[in-house]
C-alpha cells in the first residue's frame, strides 16, 4: 500500500509530542529547523530558501541559511525536506467571537441594535478559550483578521481585530485593525432600499467626522447630526490614526465607487469579497487598494456577484493588487475550518492561474501588510514572531497537514476537540464493553 | 482496512434483525405488491416521466490511463473502451479500437467514474439568490412540517449555472432534495447533470423515487418558532410515527382494493409517497446529525416497517457505525463540516473513515453549490484525514465514497457508479490524480457523450442566466 511507511512515521511523530494542554510550553530557549524546505516570504533573499537551518530564539526569528549548522544547545527539530512556512493568516474570521454559529449567545461579531455603529468595537469579545483556535490552529492558522458582520448602522458594521490564535493566551493581536462597511443589494434595505442612499450615509459619517467639534459642555452631537458621539469619536479616532477602511463589496460599480470615497477621504481602502474586483483590477492597483477575497466563490450567487470566477485572484495579482484569502463556504468554513479553507482556496487560486508564490504571500506576508501587523508577523526575517509550521506536503493540498506548529516560537498542541473525539471513537475500540465516556 | 470491517461486522449482534420479510439490501419486500393489480396502486404512477435522450457521441477508446474504477481496483496503464454509450471493457491489455471511434491518450492522466452528488439543492435553490428566495425559498414547502405531497422537480430552475459548475467538476448525477425544515419535506429527484430546457429532460430514466426527511434542530426550529407542532425533538418524533400509521392505513386499503375487496380508496398525495415507503418503491433519505437521534430514527423505521436508505449529513455516524452495518443504511457525510449548530458540535474529519472501516456505506456529499464542485476534494480530505488515523485506505477506496456508494444510496449501483462493463459511461478523464487541488475534469462523459471537454469552449455549457451579462464578460476595463 503506497503511503503505509508515512502513516505509520505521522503515527509516531504525533504520539512523541508530549500530552500538555495547549501552549503551555514556554517560549524561551532556542529551536532550531534543520533540513527544511522553507518559504522565508523574506523578500531580500527571493522567499525561498532550500535546505534551510531556521533558528528561533526566546520567540523570535533569529536566522534562516542554507545548511548551517544548529546553534550549540539548541533544540533540533529535523524537517528532512519538508515545507516551512510561517503561520499562516486568514484575513477574514470571526473566530474568537463564535463558538456554535447558530447560538446567539456564543456570536459576538455584530449587533443589531443599540448606539454603536461605527463605533462597535470586536476586541472586547475575544474568547480565548474557544474550542476553534485549536482546531484551527492545528490546521496551521496562527493569525486570523476577526470582523465585524453587523452593526446598528445603515453601512457601518464596526471595528476589526487581528487575532493571535495562541488559545488560552492573549489572544489580541492588534485591536482595531479596521474600520468595516458594508454596501450592496442585500444590506441596502438597511439605508431605505438603495446602495445609493448607502453610499451618502458613508460619505455624510465622514463629513461629519471631519467637521465635528466637541461641545464644551455635555455630551452629545448637534442636533442636525445623524453619526452619535460614539461613531463620531471612533471614525475621527480611525482616519487619524490611519486604520484602514474595509469595504464589504462585490458588484463592479460598488467596488469603483469604494475608491472614489477612499480617495476623496484620505482612507486607505480594503475590498471584502471583491467578486468583481478582477473587473477593475488596474485601478485597484493604481489606488494601492488591497483585496481580501475567496478564491472559492466562482458562482453568480447574487446580483451583486455576477462576475464572480476562479481566477479572480490570478487577474489581480498580475495587476499587481495586494491580495489576502478568507474561504467562506456557506459561512461554516469561514471560521470553524478556516485553517484548512485557506490552504484549499489558496491551492485553488493557484490551480486558476495564480502564482504559487503570490499564494503563498496571500496567506502570510500581504495580510500581514493590509492589517498592520507586518512589524511582527508574516515571514521569517529577524525579530518577528516565530510562528511556523512544519507541513506532512503541499500546504496547499487540503488533504496535507502540519506535522508541528509554533506561535511566537511555542510548539503548540496537536491536540483539539476533534482529535479527543477522534481517539475515542477509534475503530480499534470498538469492541471495548465500556462506554466511550470511560476512554480519555 | 479489510480486517478490521470484518471484525467489527462479525461482533454484530443478531437483534438487528428487522420486522417483516427483507431483501439482501434489507429492503421491504412485499408479496401482494408484485401482484397483476400493482399498475392501480397510486404510488407506482409516473406522472412526470423522464424525457431524457442521449446527446450525441463517439465511440471512445481512453487509453493509457491510471483508473480507479469506483469498485475499489486501481489500474495503471489501463484502457478504457466506451461503446453505444456504455462500458464495454476496461484492460491494462490493448484493446482494440471498433472502426470509427476516437482514441484518447489518456497518458498521465486518471480517468474515474462520473461523480454522483446524492445531496444537492442545484436547481431548487438555485444561482442567483434573491430577496424573493430569502422571503420564500424553493427548496422548502414553509407552510407545514409534514409535506410528503411535495416533488422537489418542480421546484427546478433547469437554467441554474451551479449544474454547469459541478458539471466541470466531474458530477454527472445528482440527487436532488427539498430542504429540511420539514420532518417530511418530500420527494427528491434524480437527474442526469446534462443541460436541458426542462426538468423532466434531465430525469435520470426510470430512478427510484426519495423521500426526504429531517431530524433535529431544524424541524422544530422552524415550526417551534411559529408557536406551531413540533417545538421539540419528541415532537419530530411522534410526527413522523403518526404520518406512517396513517400511510399504513392508506396503504392497506388500496391494497384490498387491489385484490378485489372494497371501495376504491380517496387519492391522497402525502399518503401516496409515504405508502411508497413502506412499499419499499420510495427510497429514505433522512437529515440528521446526532448519534441518539439516528438510533431512534432506526427503531423508528424498523415499528412502521419501512428501510432507511441514507442518514444525510450523520456528523455523528462514526459513534454508532455498527448501527448502519445492522441497518444496511449509508451515512452520507462532509469532510469536515462543523460547528455551525448545536447538533454538529461533535464532527470530526475522520468520519467517513471510521464508518468505511466499521464495514458500512458511506458517501461524501455537497449540500452547497460550491462543495458540489469539489466533491473529489472532499473525498481526498477524508481519505487523508483517516490515514493520519491509522487507517491503510487508498484512493481506490476513497473514490467509492462519491461513485460507487453514492450509486447505491441511489438504488442505481446496477447503472452507474463504477467503470465495470455494461454500466453507463459516464465517465471522467481528470488531468491528474482527482485528489489534487490543481488538478481539474478534462473531459466528462455521460452515457458516452463529451458533456464538457476543457481544452473545448464548444462544449462548455453555459445557462440561460449567464447570456448577455456585462459583468461575465470576459474583458474589463
Amino acid at each position: 500500500m503506497k503511503g503505509k511507511y508515512k502513516i505509520v512515521k505521522n503515527i509516531l511523530a504525533i504520539a512523541l509530542l508530549p500530552m500538555v494542554p495547549a501552549m503551555s510550553m514556554a517560549a524561551g530557549g532556542t529551536i532550531a529547523i534543520v533540513h527544511a524546505n522553507a518559504w522565508t516570504m523574506v523578500e531580500a533573499s527571493g522567499g525561498r530558501v532550500d535546505d534551510a537551518t531556521i533558528v528561533i530564539r526566546d520567540g523570535r526569528y533569529e536566522s534562516v541559511a542554507a545548511k548551517a549548522p544548529p546553534p550549540a544547545g539548541a533544540r533540533v527539530i529535523d524537517a528532512t525536506g519538508r515545507v516551512v512556512t510561517p503561520g499562516l493568516m486568514s484575513a477574514d474570521t470571526h473566530l474568537g467571537l463564535v463558538e456554535v454559529s447558530s447560538l446567539e449567545e456564543t456570536r459576538d461579531y455584530g449587533v443589531n441594535a443599540g448606539p454603536l455603529g461605527a463605533a462597535f468595537d470586536v476586541q472586547y469579545g475575544l474568547n480565548r478559550n474557544s474550542a476553534l483556535l485549536p482546531v484551527v490552529l492545528a490546521d496551521g492558522l496562527t493569525r486570523a483578521v476577526t470582523s465585524p458582520s453587523a452593526a446598528a448602522d445603515a453601512a457601518f458594521l464596526g471595528m476589526g481585530a487581528v487575532l493571535r490564535v495562541q488559545p488560552g493566551g492573549d489572544v489580541l493581536d492588534r485591536a482595531r485593525a479596521a474600520m468595516y462597511a458594508s454596501v450592496g443589494g442585500f444590506g441596502a434595505k438597511q439605508s431605505g432600499g438603495s446602495r445609493s442612499a448607502q453610499w451618502q450615509w458613508l460619505r455624510n459619517a465622514f463629513d461629519e467626522a471631519k467637521a465635528y467639534v466637541p461641545p464644551k459642555s455635555g455630551v452629545g452631537a448637534p442636533r442636525d447630526q445623524l453619526q452619535n458621539a460614539l461613531n463620531i469619536a471612533a471614525l475621527r479616532a480611525m482616519v487619524e490614526k490611519r486604520v484602514p477602511l474595509a469595504l464589504r463589496v462585490s458588484r463592479e460599480s460598488d467596488i469603483r465607487q469604494a475608491v472614489r470615497l477612499a480617495d476623496g477621504y484620505g482612507l486607505s481602502l480594503i475590498v471584502i469579497g471583491g467578486a468583481e474586483a478582477w473587473r477593475c483590477a488596474d485601478l485597484l492597483a493604481a489606488h494601492k487598494a488591497a483585496v481580501v477575497l475567496d478564491p472559492e466563490a466562482d458562482l453568480p450567487w447574487t446580483f451583486d456577484e455576477l462576475g464572480a470566477r476562479a481566477d479572480n485572484a490570478a487577474i489581480l495579482a498580475r495587476a499587481g493588487v495586494t491580495i489576502a484569502f478568507s474561504v467562506s463556504g456557506n459561512t461554516i468554513y469561514l471560521s470553524h475550518n478556516a485553517g484548512v479553507a485557506v490552504r484549499e482556496g489558496a491551492g485553488l487560486a493557484v490551480a486558476n492561474g495564480l502564482a504559487y508564490a503570490d499564494a503563498m504571500k496571500a496567506l502570510t506576508v500581504n495580510p500581514a501588510r493590509i492589517f498592520g501587523i507586518a512589524d511582527h508577523y508574516g515571514s521569517m526575517a529577524r525579530g518577528l514572531d516565530a510562528d511556523l509550521v512544519l507541513w506532512n506536503g503541499d500546504p496547499f493540498e487540503p488533504s496535507s497537514a502540519p506535522e508541528v506548529v509554533f506561535v511566537r516560537g511555542v510548539q503548540a498542541s496537536p491536540i483539539t476537540r476533534q482529535t479527543l473525539l477522534r481517539d475515542r471513537y477509534a475503530p480499534k475500540l470498538a469492541k471495548d464493553p465500556w462506554p466511550p465516556a470511560y476512554r480519555p | 482496512m479489510k480486517l478490521a470491517a470484518l471484525s467489527l461486522a462479525l461482533a454484530l449482534t443478531a437483534s438487528a434483525a428487522q420486522a417483516g420479510p427483507r431483501g439482501e439490501d434489507g429492503r421491504p419486500q412485499s408479496a401482494r405488491e408484485h401482484g397483476a393489480a400493482q399498475a392501480t396502486l397510486p404510488w407506482k404512477r409516473d406522472p412526470f416521466p423522464s424525457t431524457y435522450r442521449p446527446l450525441p457521441r463517439q465511440d471512445a477508446l481512453i487509453v493509457d490511463a491510471t483508473v480507479l474504477d469506483g469498485a475499489g481496483h486501481r489500474f495503471e496503464h489501463a484502457n478504457l473502451l466506451l461503446r453505444d454509450g456504455k462500458i464495454v471493457a476496461l484492460s491494462t491489455q490493448a484493446i482494440a479500437a471498433p472502426a470509427g471511434a476516437a482514441t484518447i491518450d489518456a497518458k498521465g492522466r486518471w480517468v474515474t467514474p462520473g461523480i454522483i452528488d446524492v445531496h444537492s439543492h442545484d436547481g431548487d435553490f438555485s444561482a442567483p439568490f434573491t430577496s424573493l428566495d430569502a422571503q420564500n425559498s424553493d427548496v422548502s414547502e414553509g407552510s407545514d412540517p409534514i409535506t410528503p405531497n411535495v416533488w422537489a422537480e418542480h421546484s427546478i430552475a433547469v437554467q441554474d449555472p451551479s449544474f454547469g459548475r459541478a458539471l466541470a467538476g466531474g458530477v454527472t448525477t445528482l440527487q436532488i432534495l427539498p430542504g429540511s425544515s420539514n420532518l417530511i419535506g418530500g420527494r427528491s429527484v434524480v437527474l442526469k447533470n446534462v443541460p436541458a430546457t426542462t426538468v423532466q429532460a434531465m430525469k435520470f430514466p426510470d430512478a427510484p423515487y426519495g423521500v426526504k426527511l429531517a431530524c433535529g434542530e431544524n424541524p422544530k426550529y422552524n415550526y417551534g418558532e411559529k408557536g406551531r407542532f413540533p417545538t421539540s425533538r419528541m415532537g419530530n418524533v411522534a410526527g413522523v410515527r403518526a404520518a406512517f400509521l396513517e400511510a399504513a392505513e392508506y396503504r392497506a386499503k388500496w391494497l384490498d382494493y387491489a385484490g378485489g375487496h372494497g371501495k376504491r380508496p380517496d387519492d391522497d398525495l402525502k399518503k401516496d409517497t409515504l405508502a411508497g415507503v413502506l412499499a419499499g418503491d420510495i427510497r429514505v433519505h433522512w437529515h440528521c446529525y446526532r448519534a441518539d437521534d439516528m438510533a431512534t430514527l432506526f427503531d423508528v423505521a424498523r415499528e412502521a416497517g419501512f428501510h432507511i436508505d441514507a442518514f444525510h449529513h450523520a456528523v455523528e455516524a462514526y459513534k454508532i457505525p455498527q448501527l448502519f452495518v445492522a441497518n444496511h443504511a449509508c451515512a452520507v457525510v462532509w469532510s469536515d463540516w462543523w460547528g455551525y449548530k448545536m447538533e454538529a458540535l461533535d464532527g470530526i474529519r475522520e468520519n467517513a473513515a471510521f464508518v468505511d472501516a466499521a464495514g458500512a456505506c458511506v458517501t461524501l456529499h455537497s449540500d452547497s453549490p460550491w462543495l458540489g464542485q469539489r466533491l473529489r476534494l472532499e473525498a481526498g480530505k477524508a481519505l487523508a484525514a483517516g490515514r493520519r488515523a491509522g487507517l491503510a485506505i487508498g484512493p481506490e477506496r476513497a473514490i467509492e465514497w462519491i461513485t460507487l456508494n453514492s450509486a447505491k444510496v441511489l438504488g442505481l449501483d446496477a447503472r452507474i457508479g463504477s467503470l465495470e462493463p455494461g454500466k453507463n459511461a459516464d465517465v471522467v478523464i481528470w488531468s491528474g490524480d482527482p485528489f489534487s487541488v490543481y488538478v481539474k475534469a478534462d473531459q466528462v462523459f455521460i452515457d458516452g457523450a463529451v458533456v464538457y471537454d476543457r481544452g473545448n469552449p464548444a462544449r462548455h455549457p453555459r445557462s440561460d442566466f449567464e447570456l448577455g451579462q456585462p459583468s461575465m464578460a470576459a474583458e474589463a476595463e
